[in-house]
This record gives structure tokens, C-alpha cells and sequence, in this order.
């Protein structure tokens, strides 16, 4: 931040940023009302949500690991396809596709479900009315969590101006705000907020790398890997941070080696954090790393990157073009020396990886989504390019104003585009452009 | 000459605040109260039900609902009795009886086998109303066939009649 940002932000007391998080609070919960009451979404804990979830039922009220008891109570013992949780061959048990992180972390909100449908006497077995909401208004509480995160993380480096305008593109302007509502029992939005947490906490790391803060760097990288395993992509932003160049990064091997003690704390951590997947898998599979979509995977010499990144199917900047703004902020950032400089290393490692295996999963579309859902988590990256390009086009004022309308544009459209999606008007995948065309800025 | 002391704002202030603080707190037990009042067997669950699909006109004319391996609804808990009738989805059964473990408030009521295609009926008594303005019945399979479907459940009739 530049002295004059820096005299503007402390003169505004992040006020506007976080009006932007009350406002963004509110339309969260009204989209989230909209949904269900109007019946554009079935029950929240559906399709990948179910198999997010089904740990919690299978834990603290069939008190059986293996999912069977729950199996036969909801499914009749045996699980549907769209779950993914697949008998593994030899050992004939259970194996769930989706790991446990999302239930780690709605699980407060389960207990909460449990006591009420037990006061109101509705049936205990996880699925009923107060469950499915439970599960749904956890995902929206987290993502209003990271929003929270975000807007500390770049209040340390942009104007208060900048930061709520960033924050309200990113949820906006992207599909951050269909994974806080609609689809909100996805891993999406709690990767989202511990991306931000772990942004925000590394840097601390390495301002002062003291026990409780190794502890904390370790507990949500743990939970980031319990919640999607490719996630852990992102953890190279810890070593990598601050690094600029040649000698910054002989000065970073230096320092970890110097602080390993505090680096092994974090480690520990997180490895303790991860065992109980790993005892789940070798539970179920007698070894306790396995690829638990059985035969599914990766093809790493067949990217598609192209169709990943602009193609209608579901490319990123197709559906979200407002990240086009974001990246180039990132390259402004690393070019101009700016103090959030020292992210942009570790994202541009983490981003470009993470494309290239999102690209090479058998089913690159990720299934049905809104936009490309594989992006959803890394928003925080994006976010801090964001505000770099929002503070470089508000130094003039042509451009900040060219970049308003701009921005004002692509959010419109990005939620007209929701909308079609909600009402049933776009597919839930494989959209071709005679489709995308036909309905263009249709609601119905 | 009188001196005027300057007022106590600060302490005043704080006091102010402290009255708020109260006030917010009280309004919310208060809130948290009458919500957790309401949610204490609402009116609602009378029309609720978890496990079962839509109505729909079997062959035979009746009304039914298909159920998976597990339903819930409620019923009144001043009337006397309950009917429920009951069949197997599918006929003729392919591989043996259903069984179906119906329970009253999470205690054993009844247990009906159903072993053909025909319509079974379930009566369970009610225990007196007591508190309570609804009572759940959960009805279990002990196993689904394709599609996730156990069991289909007819109308459901109360003694006294309403």
C-alpha cells in the first residue's frame, strides 16, 4: 500500500468493507431463502453434498464408521451411483469418494440440527428438515467466515475502498455466491474460507513464527487436505511466500531452515489432523492412502486446459470473466512491487498446478456446476489480484471509472447467468454455444 | 459563588451502554424463548413427512405413497388408534417378505411381514396425549428393491375420526 493509501484506509476504518460483509451476510441468507422456498433446489443435502455429509449421520447417530448403518437406513443398504461411495473391491466396504473435512466442519452445526429435531420431535436419522438446513446454512456461514478473512487479509495491503469493492466482485462476479446458496453443501465454500485462513495465517507465519501460530498454520492445512485432497496444491503459498526473485528465495530456504522447529510444529499438526481420514481408508481398503475414486483419475498427458479456462462448457473466465481483471492485477502486483507482492509466487505456482490437474481429471467439467466449481476454492488468490487491479485503475480516474462499469458489467451478467441456472434454463453441463446463445440473458 | 461540576458523561455513557447491552441480551433469551416454544411439536408436523414420495393413484384406484427403507409422519396424539395400510411395492415378491418395523415416538409398536401383493393393515394404540400435541411414527424395511423402494402406504386413517 502506498502512503496515501495507507492514510485513506486507517482514515476510513474499514467501514465501507464491512458494510460490504453485513450486505453480503444478508444477501446470502435471502438468496438461500429464495431457493428453498420457491423450490428451485431439492433438499440441501443432495448429490456430492450427500456424500460430503453422510459421515456425520454415520458417526453421532448410527455410531458406525463404516457407513453401512446408514446405508441400509436411507438407501436400503446399499448406496446410488451419484454418491461415488463405492464398495471397494476385495474388501467389500465402504469407500467414499469425498472425505471427511466438510463434516469436520459442519459438524457444529449437525449437533445444533440434532437437539432441535429432538425438541421438536421430528425423525432423528440425519436427513430430516432441520439436518438438511443445518448442512446448507453451514456452507453459506462459512463462506461468509472467509469473506470475513479475505477482508483482513487485504486490509493489510489495500484501501478499505478497494477491499469491499474486491469483496463484493468476488462474490458477486464469480460463482462464490451460488456455492454460499445453492449448492452450498459442496466443499467449495469451506475450501474457499480455509484458502483465506491459510493466506491470511501464513503471512502472520512469517512475521513472527510463534508456537500458536505454527499450530494454527498446520490445523487449517490439515483441514484444507481433509476437505479436498488436490487442495493441498495450495500449501507451497506458505514456503513460497515472499519470495520475488533469486535471492528471496535463498533468503526463504534460509529462514525455514533456521525455524524448522516451528515448521515441524506445523507439520505435526496437520499430519494429526489428516490420520482420522487416513485411518478411514485403511479401515475400508487395508491401506491407508488410496485414490477413492476407484478406477477414476487423472489423465496428466491429456489436459484440457483450453476448455477449462475459456471454453463454454465450463471455462473459468467464460463464466467468471471477471478473473481476467484479477489476473492481470496479479501480474501488476508482481511487476509494481506492491507489498501483496509477496502472494503472488506461491498463486502463480498454486494456479497454474491446480488448472493443469483440474484439466486432466477424467470429468474436467466437474459434473454439474455452475461456472467451473475446481476454481471456487482458489478465490482468494484471485481476489488479491483483484484489488491489485482495482488499486492500479483507481489511480486515474478514466480508468477507475472504465473498470467500474466493467466490473459493474460482468457481475450483471454473472448473475443473470446464475439465475438461468437456478430457473433450469442452463444445463447443468455440457452447454454448447448454440445453447449458450439461444438462451442468452434468459430467464425463462 | 456556585461552581457547576462538570457531568458525569463518561460514567453516564457507560451506564447507557450497559442498558442496551441488557436490553439486547433479554430480547434475545426472550426471542430464543418463544422460538424454542413454538418448535415444541408445531402444528406443522401434522402435515410432515421425511421418506415418502408424492401421492399417486395405484392401479386398484387407491391413493399411495411409495416409501424407501425408512418413513416418518406424524399424527395427532389425542386420537385413540391409528391405521396404516401397507403393501410391497413390487409382485409378485421376487426374494421373500418385506418386513416392516413400525415404531411410536422411537418405541416398538408393531411389526407387519409383508409377503404378497395384497394391502396389509396396521392398527397401533396410542398411549394418552400427555403433552404432547403430535405423535411420529417411523416405519422401517428391512431392506429396499431397485429404485429405492420398499413399501407403499396408503391413506391413513384415526380412531376418533377427524
Amino acid at each position: 500500500m502506498t502512503a496515501p493509501d495507507a492514510a485513506g484506509a486507517r482514515a476510513s476504518g474499514g467501514r465501507l468493507s464491512r458494510l460490504v460483509i453485513a450486505g453480503a451476510t444478508a444477501a446470502c441468507l435471502a438468496g438461500y431463502i429464495l431457493i428453498y422456498a420457491t423450490g428451485r433446489a431439492g433438499p440441501p443435502i443432495r448429490s456430492d453434498g450427500f456424500s460430503y455429509y453422510v459421515y456425520l449421520p454415520s458417526w453421532f447417530l448410527y455410531h458406525d464408521p463404516s457407513l453401512s448403518a446408514v446405508a441400509r437406513d436411507c438407501c436400503g443398504g446399499t448406496f446410488p451411483d451419484y454418491t461415488a461411495i463405492i464398495r471397494w473391491p476385495g474388501t467389500r466396504r465402504w469407500v467414499n469418494a469425498h472425505p471427511i473435512g466438510v463434516a469436520v466442519l459442519q459438524s457444529p452445526f449437525f449437533l445444533a440440527a440434532h437437539a432441535l429435531t429432538r425438541w421438536t420431535n421430528l425423525s432423528p436419522d440425519g436427513f430430516t428438515l432441520y439436518y438438511q438446513h443445518g448442512a446448507g446454512l453451514a456452507g453459506l456461514a462459512w463462506t461468509v467466515l472467509g469473506l470475513i478473512v479475505l477482508r483482513r487479509l487485504l486490509r493489510r495491503h489495500f484501501t478499505d475502498r478497494v477491499t469491499a469493492a474486491t469483496l463484493a466482485t468476488i462474490l458477486l462476479g464469480t460463482n462464490l455466491y451460488h456455492y454460499a446458496t445453492y449448492d452450498s453443501s459442496y466443499s467449495h465454500a469451506y475450501s474457499f474460507c480455509l484458502i483465506a485462513l491459510f493466506l491470511y495465517l501464513s503471512e502472520q507465519w512469517h512475521e513472527s513464527p510463534t508456537v500458536a501460530r505454527s499450530i494454527g498454520v498446520g490445523l487449517v492445512a490439515g483441514l484444507i487436505v481433509l476437505t479436498r485432497h488436490t487442495n493441498a496444491l495450495v500449501l507451497v503459498c506458505l514456503p513460497l511466500y515472499g519470495v520475488t526473485g533469486r535471492s528471496s528465495l535463498i533468503a526463504r530456504t534460509g529462514q525455514l531452515r533456521r525455524d524448522w522447529r516451528r515448521g515441524a510444529v506445523a507439520v505435526v499438526t496437520a499430519a494429526l489432523v489428516i490420520a482420522p481420514q487416513l485411518a478411514i481408508y485403511y479401515q475400508a481398503t487395508g491401506q491407508p492412502i488410496v485414490s477413492a475414486y476407484g478406477s477414476l483419475g487423472f489423465d496428466l498427458r491429456h489436459p484440457h486446459l483450453l476448455e477449462v479456462l475459456f471454453g463454454v462448457r465450463k471455462g473459468l473466465f467464460f463464466w467468471s470473466p471477471v478473473l481476467l481483471l484479477a489476473c492481470a492485477g496479479l501480474v501488476w502486483l508482481w511487476r509494481t512491487g506492491h507489498p501483496a507482492r509477496g502472494f503472488i509466487a506461491g498463486a502463480a505456482v498454486f494456479l497454474t498446478a491446480d488448472a493443469y490437474l483440474i484439466a486432466s481429471w477424467w470429468d474436467w467439467q466437474f459434473g454439474g456446476s455452475f461456472g467451473h466449481r475446481g476454481f471456487t476454492d482458489a478465490l482468494p488468490l484471485f481476489a488479491i489480484g483483484l484489488a491489485g487491479f482495482l488499486t492500479w485503475s483507481g489511480r486515474r480516474r478514466g480508468t477507475a471509472a472504465l473498470a467500474a462499469v466493467a466490473a459493474t458489467m460482468v457481475i450483471c451478467l454473472s448473475l443473470v447467468q446464475m439465475l438461468q441456472y437456478w430457473n433450469g434454463v442452463l444445463p447443468f453441463s455440457d452447454t454448447t454455444w448454440e445453447q449458450y446463445r439461444a438462451v442468452f440473458l434468459k430467464l425463462r | 459563588m456556585t461552581t457547576i461540576q462538570p457531568a458525569d458523561e463518561p460514567g453516564r455513557a457507560q451506564t447507557r451502554r450497559w442498558i442496551a447491552r441488557g436490553a439486547a441480551l433479554a430480547l434475545s433469551v426472550a426471542a430464543l424463548a418463544g422460538a424454542l416454544a413454538y418448535l415444541r411439536d408445531p402444528p406443522w408436523l401434522l402435515h410432515y413427512t421425511s421418506g415418502l414420495r408424492g401421492w399417486e393413484i395405484a392401479a386398484d384406484g387407491t391413493r399411495v405413497r411409495s416409501a424407501g427403507p425408512h418413513a416418518s409422519l406424524f399424527v395427532p396424539a389425542d386420537a385413540r388408534e391409528v391405521r396404516l395400510r401397507l403393501r410391497t411395492t413390487f409382485e409378485p415378491p421376487e426374494d421373500g417378505p418385506i418386513v416392516i418395523s413400525i415404531a411410536l415416538d422411537d418405541v416398538p409398536a408393531e411389526r407387519v411381514v409383508l409377503s404378497g401383493p395384497g394391502w396389509r393393515e396396521a392398527a397401533i394404540r396410542l398411549p394418552p396425549a400427555g403433552t404432547r400435541r403430535v405423535r411420529r411414527l417411523d416405519l422401517r424395511a428391512d431392506r429396499a428393491r431397485d429404485g429405492n423402494r420398499a413399501f407403499q402406504l396408503g391413506e391413513v386413517t384415526l380412531d376418533p375420526a377427524r
